[in-house]
């Protein structure tokens, strides 16, 4: 990138967005049939399928805890999502993400109430460009509460840091590759403030910190609204109408239509 | 009024009797599922949309034989664990595959249940449901199912497990209904749309 690129001059980033604006984001639940619970994510280029299934049974035996559930996390990214071939298999960033997204995700699900058991949770990465393990654990955290498991609150994340010179929210791959670039991924509970993953690359003043971390909890909260409404605009608290009733309906439209048509005429 | 909750969303700030589903942090009352509550109960509760079968003891369930050993059978209730009836609590002998039904006698603290008076149903059909709409399918006192016995002309157990076993009858109308109301459990005036769905 260029190095003369300084975001205290320009006051907007290099794709038009606001220091504190995150890139747009839409959630999408049930997508998957066969899952006990599903939601596809897309936060700007990122695109992401989350499915969730159980409690069952353990496997392998010996990793099951019989005071509480096991949430076993599968994160993979599709060959095709990154703009170099990526093998397949899992490799040591994938185990990372996997583990870290899982312990993040025990601490919302009640888990003491499925002893002796596990969750399944995999997400998909069909498209990255940066912040795909936010956007990953704000999809899981979805396709848990969709596939209706106990939870003490919804897990929203975001990434924050800090790139050519400037605090900002929701990183892209460009301002990742800034080279005083800071990226720190950053999720929580939102009815507590009780922060469940945090990692950091870089270095930062302790002032910047403060800074970062208020900038972090404002924008997981932005996250949290959209969850909420993905969750909610499935169901429609309406009456329930029978082919009867809806047959009825539509012949007493048509009558009202004819008898309007009719006063025209007239 | 009915709204929709999410888990973790706080539902009381003031203290009330708590019903299912909910819990308490820091004296407010928050819900723990993604399910319907209404505020003008007297209890806070919140009836799910979605969820696992938990088994609870009295439960009526629909269960399927997967296993079998010299001391007896394995059950498979749609519940995380499997389940275990001795052969000498049968009269004839099972074979895999076989459909039963049987009472949920006790359930250990590891969720694993104890089933009671295991009898073999006969030929018939079994149609998975959401089990936590499954209670819409038996209504109050058992209306909905007789609305469907009676307008289907199917012979019709329901297992709370999310299980509903139906044979005689009209099957495909009897599939066609359970999922309109699997559909539409959480709307109002269920009843009323289902009878009009059956009327011919």
């Amino acid at each position: 990138m260029d190095r003369k690129i300084d975001y205290k001059k320009t006051k907007k980033r290099l794709d038009g967005r606001k220091m504190d604006e995150t890139r747009p984001l839409s959630i999408k639940t049930g997508v998957i049939e066969n899952a006990d619970g599903s939601a596809y994510l897309e936060w700007g280029q990122n695109k992401i399928y989350a499915a969730v299934y159980g409690p069952r049974e353990v496997l392998p035996k010996h990793s099951a805890d019989p005071l509480r559930s096991v949430i076993k996390v599968e994160y993979r990214m599709t060959s095709f999502s990154v703009p170099q071939r990526k093998r397949p298999g899992p490799n040591r960033r994938d185990q990372e993400i996997s583990k870290v997204l899982g312990e993040a995700l025990s601490r919302a699900v009640f888990v003491e109430q499925f002893p002796n058991t596990e969750i399944g949770v995999y997400v998909e990465v069909v498209d990255a460009n940066a912040g795909s393990r936010v956007a990953c654990l704000t999809a899981a955290s979805v396709a848990l509460a969709d596939a209706g498991m106990p939870m003490r609150d919804m897990v929203a994340a975001t990434g924050v840091g800090k790139a050519y010179g400037e605090l900002v929210i929701d990183l892209n791959k460009d301002e990742e590759d800034a080279p005083d670039a800071v990226d720190i991924p950053i999720a929580i509970l939102p009815n507590s403030e009780e922060i469940v993953l945090l990692q950091m690359d870089g270095l930062l003043t302790r002032k910047e910190w403060d800074a970062i971390a208020k900038l972090g909890i404002k924008g997981c909260k932005q996250v949290y609204e959209i969850q909420k409404k993905a969750l909610v605009e499935k169901f429609e608290l309406s009456e329930a109408k029978g082919k009867s009733q809806v047959a009825k309906e539509k012949t007493v439209k048509k009558k009202t239509v004819k008898k309007t048509v009719k006063k025209v005429k007239k | 009024m009915k709204k929709v909750v999410i888990p973790g969303e706080i539902l009381f700030e003031e203290r009330k009797r708590l019903g299912s589903n909910v819990f308490v942090s820091d004296g407010k009352i928050y819900s723990k599922v993604l399910g319907i509550t209404d505020n003008e109960n007297e209890t806070a509760t919140v009836v799910p949309l979605q969820g696992p079968y938990v088994p609870r003891r009295d439960d009526s369930v629909v269960g399927v034989i997967t296993r079998e050993n010299f001391a007896g059978y394995g059950v498979n209730i749609n519940s995380f664990n499997e389940c275990f009836i001795p052969k000498s609590a049968m009269r004839t002998p099972l074979s895999l595959g076989d459909v039963i039904i049987a009472k949920v006698s006790n359930v250990s603290e590891l969720k694993e249940a104890d089933l009671t008076f295991p009898k073999r149903m006969g030929d018939g059909e079994v149609i998975s449901v959401n089990p936590v709409r499954s209670p819409r399918l038996i209504g109050k006192n058992g209306s909905m199912l007789d609305i469907l016995s009676q307008g289907t002309d199917c012979e019709v157990f329901i297992g709370k497990n999310g299980r509903l076993w139906a044979r005689n009858g009209d099957l495909e109308l009897l599939k066609k209904t359970v999922k309109f109301i699997e559909e539409n459990s959480y709307k109002s005036n269920l009843t009323n749309a289902v009878e009009s769905l059956l009327r011919k």
